[in-house]
C-alpha cells in the first residue's frame, strides 16, 4: 500500500475549558483530496493549524514521508511542503501579485528579478488553467482572484500538502466552480490538498476520503463512495440528547417583532441576509440553528441597528424600527446580548456599577437635570441612585465581583456575562436577542443562562435565540429556524422534526417549501 | 543572542505620577546642564536663572501664572478630545482664531460699549470660532473619516497664514509700519494683582478646570464621551450617537482654545501680533498628557509647564543663552516627560536571549 505523505498520530490540543483536538489520527496521501467535515468548534482549523506550525500540539506526532518532524512555526513547515490558504486572505493588499508571490523567499533576497518571476508564475498559472496578471495589485483583486494568488504563492514554494481553510466561503458559486477544476489540476499534479469544508455538497463532490470531526474527535473516516449526506449530516450533527429542561407549554402571544424580506451585506460585501422573514410572539423563544457564517451574526445585528439593511422592513411591537438608531430602538424594548462581550458587550475600564447603566445614563433617575445645561442634554449622574440600583442587580443576577467598584474586565467571563444580562434584562426590554449566550461559559454558567431565559419566557419576553449549540437550540426553543447561506431553509418546532433533517438542513443538503417555513409563523 | 524590549500594562501607586514626571525633569535638567556647560554657561548660574525667571519674585510667579492660564485652558480643553479618541492637534490654530475673533469683536466694540461688555461679547466670541474652527474638523472626521491629526495641522498653517494676513490688511494698525501688528485694545482684562500681570483670566481658567472635572466626571455627558473614547463598539452598542459625541469634544476642544487666545490679547497684550502663539498650542497637548486627561491633575501641570516656559525665557535673556538653545533645552524636557509616560504606563524590561 502507498505510504502516506503526512501521518498525524494521537494529536492532543487543549485550550482553558476545551479540548480542540483529541487524540486525533490523519493520514494524507499525495494526489487525494481530503475533506475534514465539522462544525464550527470541531476542531478542524485547529487541527491544520497545528500542521502548519502555527499551534504546538500538546501530545502527539506528525510524520513528513514517514519521518518526525518537529515545527516551530510556519517557515518550517513551508519548508517541508505544507502550505495553508487561510480563511483571511494573508496577502499585502498594496503589492503586486508577483511581489506578493516571492515575498519571503530567500533566492528574491538582494537584487530582485521581477521578471524572471512573473515568468515562472506566469508558466504555473498556465498550468493550473486559470490566467492571473502579475503585475496587478492585489487590492484590485477579487476575493477569487486573491484566492488564486494565495494557492499560487504555496505552488510556488514547490508544495506538496495544500490546506484549503473553508475555501468556498468567500466565493460566488461560479468562483466555486473555478476553484474544483483547479483542485483536480492540483491532484493531477500529485499534490495532497486537506479541504476543510462544513458544506456537505462541496464535500459530496471533491472529496476522495472524508474525515469527520465532532467536539475535537474523529467520528467517522469514509471514502466517497461510502459517503451519502445522511450519513455524513448524521456524523456532524451526532445523536445530540435533548436537554434536560422543563419547559411548560405556552400560549404564544401577540406579535412583538416581525422582519419581513431582509436583505444585508457582510464585511465582506458579500450578500449575507437574502431575504429573511419571520415573527417572534410574546413569551415564545425563536431559536436559529445553523453553522455559525451563514447569517445569522447579520441578522442580529440588523434587527438591534447595528448594520444597516439593503432591504426590508423590521417591526418592534407594531412600529417600523427598520431606519430608526439604536437610542430609539433600546426604547421601543430591544436589548441584544452580544456574542462579543469584552468588545461589544461592556467597558472592561469602567466599574461593574457604570457598566450596569451603559444605556440608561440619560433616563431619569439616574441623571439629574441641571438648569440650562439639560437642553443640551448634559445631566447630573445621581450616583447614589446608580449605586443602589447596581446593588440591586449584582444580588438579583448574583453577579461575583469584590464590589459595584471594580473594573468589569476584572470579573471571570462567567460573571461578566451575568453583569450583560444583568444589564440588559434589568430594563425589561420585552424583546432579547441572545446570540451564542452560553459559548465559553463553564457548566453552572451554562445552567444559569438557560434557566434564565425560560424563566424570561415565562414572564412574557420574546427571545430570538442564536446559538451553535444545536441541543440547546432544540431544548429552549418553541420555534426553531435554520439558516443556510443567508436564507432560512427550514422552520419547525422542535419536537416534530429528525436530528437528521436538522442536520441536512445545516449542511445545505434539505430545504422545506416555503409554505411550511410560512406556516409556522402564523 | 539578541535584545529584545517587552512592555507590560501595570498599575503604579498614585504617588508614582508625581514621582516619575519628576525625574524626568530631573533629567531633562541634568542633560540640559551638558548643553550648557557645551555652550560655555555655567550650568549652576544658568538654573539660579531659570528658577529666578519662573519663581523667583512676587512679578515672575505672577507671570508664570499668566502663562498658566493658556496652558490650562488649552489642556482641559484637549482632554475631552483626547478622552473621546480624538486627537486634536489643532489646539494651536484654534488658539489664533480665538485671538484673531476677540481682537476683532474688541475693536469693533469697543469706541461704543463699555469695556465689561465688550470684553464678555469678545471672549464669547472667541470661543465660538475657535469652537466651529475645530468642530469642522471634527465634523469631517465623523462623517467622512478624515483623519483629524493631518486635518488639524494643516487647519494650524491655516489659522497662522490667516493672522498674518490679516495683520497686514484688515487688522492692521496704521501706525505701525515695521511691525504687522492689531490696532490698540482699550478693552482690557482687568489685572487682580496691582503692579503683577495676573488677570482675572487666570481665575476664570481655574473656575473652567473644576467645571471641566464636573463635566467629564459627573454628568452622562462626560460619561458617554469617555465610553466612547475607551471602546467605541461599546458605545454604538449602547445607542450612543459617536459622531456627535466627537464634534461636540472638538467643538468643546476648540472653544476653550479660543478663548486662552481672546484672553492673552485681551490680557496680556492688549494688541494681536504674529507672535501671539509660539507653540503654545503643541505644548499644551504634553500639558494635557501629563494631567492625565483629568481636568484637576491639569492644573498643577499646567502650572509646571508655565513655570518651565518663563524659566527658560529668562535664562535666555539674563544669561544671554542663545534662543535655539534654550528652545533645544525646552525641548528635552518634553521629550524627557514623554518617555517618562511610557515608563508609567508599562513595565519596561530589556530581555536578552
Amino acid at each position: 500500500m502507498e505510504k502516506p505523505i503526512v501521518s498525524m498520530r494521537n494529536i492532543v490540543k487543549r485550550f482553558p475549558g476545551v479540548v480542540a483536538n483529541d487524540h486525533i489520527d490523519l493520514d494524507v496521501f499525495k494526489g487525494e483530496v481530503l475533506a475534514l467535515l465539522g462544525e464550527n468548534g470541531a476542531g478542524k482549523t485547529t487541527l491544520m493549524n497545528i500542521l502548519y506550525g502555527l499551534y504546538r500540539a500538546d501530545e502527539g506526532e506528525i510524520y513528513i514521508d514517514g519521518k518526525k518532524v518537529y515545527f516551530k512555526s510556519p517557515k518550517d513547515a513551508i519548508t517541508h511542503g505544507i502550505g495553508m490558504v487561510h480563511q483571511q486572505f494573508m496577502l499585502i493588499d498594496e503589492l503586486s501579485v508577483v511581489e506578493n508571490i516571492i515575498l519571503g523567499l530567500k533566492e528574491y533576497g538582494l537584487v530582485l528579478d521581477l521578471k524572471e518571476a512573473v515568468k515562472k508564475i506566469n508558466k504555473l498559472a498556465r498550468e493550473m488553467g486559470f490566467k492571473i496578471d502579475p503585475w496587478q495589485k492585489v487590492w484590485q483583486l477579487s476575493a477569487g482572484e486573491k484566492q488564486r494568488v494565495e494557492i499560487l504563492k504555496a505552488i510556488f514554494r514547490n508544495v506538496k500538502v495544500l490546506i484549503l481553510d473553508e475555501p468556498t466561503s468567500v466565493l460566488t458559486p461560479q468562483e466555486t466552480r473555478e476553484l474544483f477544476k483547479i483542485i483536480k489540476k492540483l491532484i493531477a499534479n500529485n499534490i495532497a490538498v486537506i479541504f476543510i469544508s462544513h458544506k456537505l455538497h462541496e464535500v459530496m463532490e471533491i472529496a476522495d476520503k472524508i474525515v469527520v470531526l465532532r467536539k475535537g474527535k474523529v467520528v467517522g473516516k469514509l471514502s466517497r463512495e461510502q459517503a451519502t449526506p445522511q450519513l455524513l449530516a448524521k456524523l456532524m450533527v451526532g445523536r445530540e440528547v435533548f436537554l434536560e429542561i422543563t419547559k411548560r407549554p405556552k400560549k404564544p402571544g401577540h406579535v412583538v417583532l416581525e422582519v419581513k424580506n431582509l436583505k444585508a451585506l457582510s464585511d465582506k460585501g458579500v450578500l449575507a441576509l437574502k431575504g429573511i422573514s419571520f415573527k417572534v410572539r410574546a413569551g415564545e423563544i425563536v431559536g436559529i440553528a445553523g453553522v455559525a457564517g451563514n447569517g445569522q451574526k447579520e441578522l442580529a445585528e440588523v434587527i438591534y441597528g447595528l448594520r444597516k439593511p439593503l432591504e426590508g422592513k423590521i417591526y418592534l411591537f407594531g412600529k417600523d424600527i427598520t431606519h430608526k438608531d439604536i437610542y430609539e430602538r433600546i426604547r421601543i424594548g430591544i436589548s441584544l446580548i452580544p456574542e462579543n462581550r469584552l468588545g461589544l458587550g461592556i467597558v472592561g475600564e469602567f466599574s461593574v456599577a457604570e457598566n450596569l447603566i451603559l444605556e440608561r445614563i440619560d433616563e431619569q433617575p439616574f441623571s439629574l437635570n441641571i438648569p440650562l445645561l439639560s437642553r443640551l442634554n448634559i445631566k447630573k449622574i445621581n450616583e447614589q441612585m446608580l449605586l443602589k440600583y447596581s446593588r440591586e442587580l449584582i444580588e438579583k443576577f448574583s453577579i461575583v465581583t469584590p464590589s459595584p467598584f471594580a473594573k468589569a474586565r476584572t470579573l471571570s467571563g462567567g460573571n461578566i456575562q451575568r453583569l450583560i444580562l444583568a444589564r440588559e434584562l434589568g430594563r425589561k426590554p420585552g424583546f432579547i436577542i441572545a446570540e451564542e449566550p452560553t459559548a465559553g461559559l463553564d457548566v453552572s454558567a451554562t445552567e444559569y443562562v438557560r434557566k434564565l431565559l425560560l424563566e424570561m419566557r415565562e414572564q412574557g419576553y420574546s427571545i430570538l435565540l442564536i446559538s451553535g449549540d444545536l441541543s440547546e437550540v432544540l431544548s429552549l426553543s418553541d420555534k426553531v429556524m435554520v439558516m443556510y447561506e443567508g436564507e432560512i431553509v427550514g422552520a419547525f418546532r422542535p419536537e416534530k422534526v429528525s436530528l437528521d433533517d436538522v442536520g441536512l438542513m445545516m449542511t445545505g443538503m434539505k430545504r422545506l417549501p416555503k409554505e411550511v417555513i410560512k406556516k409556522i409563523w402564523d | 543572542m539578541g535584545l529584545e524590549i517587552k512592555f507590560t500594562e501595570r498599575e503604579l501607586h498614585p504617588i508614582m505620577y508625581i514621582i516619575v514626571p519628576l525625574g524626568a525633569f530631573s533629567l531633562a535638567f541634568l542633560c540640559g546642564g551638558i548643553l550648557m556647560s557645551w555652550a560655555s554657561v555655567n550650568p549652576i548660574s544658568g538654573y539660579e536663572a531659570f528658577i529666578s525667571g519662573a519663581i523667583g519674585s512676587p512679578v515672575k510667579f505672577a507671570d508664570t501664572l499668566v502663562r498658566t492660564t493658556s496652558f490650562l485652558l488649552m489642556g482641559v480643553g484637549l482632554a475631552f478630545a483626547l478622552r473621546a479618541r480624538v486627537f486634536n492637534i489643532g489646539a494651536e490654530g484654534q488658539y489664533i482664531m480665538g485671538a484673531i475673533a476677540g481682537t476683532w469683536v474688541a475693536l469693533l466694540l469697543q469706541e461704543n460699549l463699555p469695556a465689561s461688555i465688550t470684553i464678555i461679547v469678545s471672549l464669547i466670541m472667541a470661543m465660538i470660532i475657535g469652537g466651529l474652527w475645530a468642530g469642522f474638523a471634527g465634523y469631517l472626521k465623523a462623517t467622512l473619516g478624515i483623519n483629524e491629526v493631518v486635518l488639524t495641522v494643516i487647519m494650524n498653517w491655516l489659522a497662522f497664514k490667516l493672522l498674518q494676513w490679516l495683520l497686514r490688511g484688515p487688522l492692521k494698525n496704521p501706525l505701525s509700519e515695521m511691525w504687522p501688528m492689531s490696532p490698540p485694545i482699550q478693552a482690557k482684562i482687568p489685572v487682580i494683582i496691582p503692579g503683577t500681570r495676573l488677570h482675572l483670566g487666570f481665575i476664570l481658567a481655574v473656575l473652567i478646570a473644576i467645571g471641566g472635572y464636573f463635566l467629564m466626571f459627573k454628568t452622562n455627558y462626560g460619561f458617554k464621551l469617555r465610553v466612547a473614547g475607551m471602546n467605541p463598539d461599546a458605545a454604538k452598542y449602547a445607542g450612543y450617537d459617536v459622531r456627535k459625541i466627537i464634534i461636540s469634544s472638538m467643538i468643546l476642544s476648540g472653544s476653550l482654545a479660543g478663548l486662552a487666545g481672546a484672553i492673552e490679547v485681551l490680557a496680556v497684550y492688549h494688541f494681536l501680533y504674529e507672535g501671539i502663539s509660539i507653540g503654545l498650542g503643541y505644548t499644551s497637548i504634553i500639558v494635557a498628557l501629563v494631567g492625565k486627561l483629568h481636568p484637576l491633575a491639569i492644573i498643577p501641570s499646567a502650572l509646571m509647564f508655565g513655570a518651565l516656559y518663563n524659566g527658560v525665557v529668562y535664562l535666555q535673556s539674563a544669561l544671554g543663552v542663545s534662543y535655539t538653545l534654550s528652545k533645544a533645552m525646552e525641548g528635552m524636557i518634553y521629550l524627557f516627560v514623554l518617555i517618562s509616560e511610557v515608563f508609567l504606563k508599562y513595565k519596561v524590561r530589556i530581555i536578552r536571549r
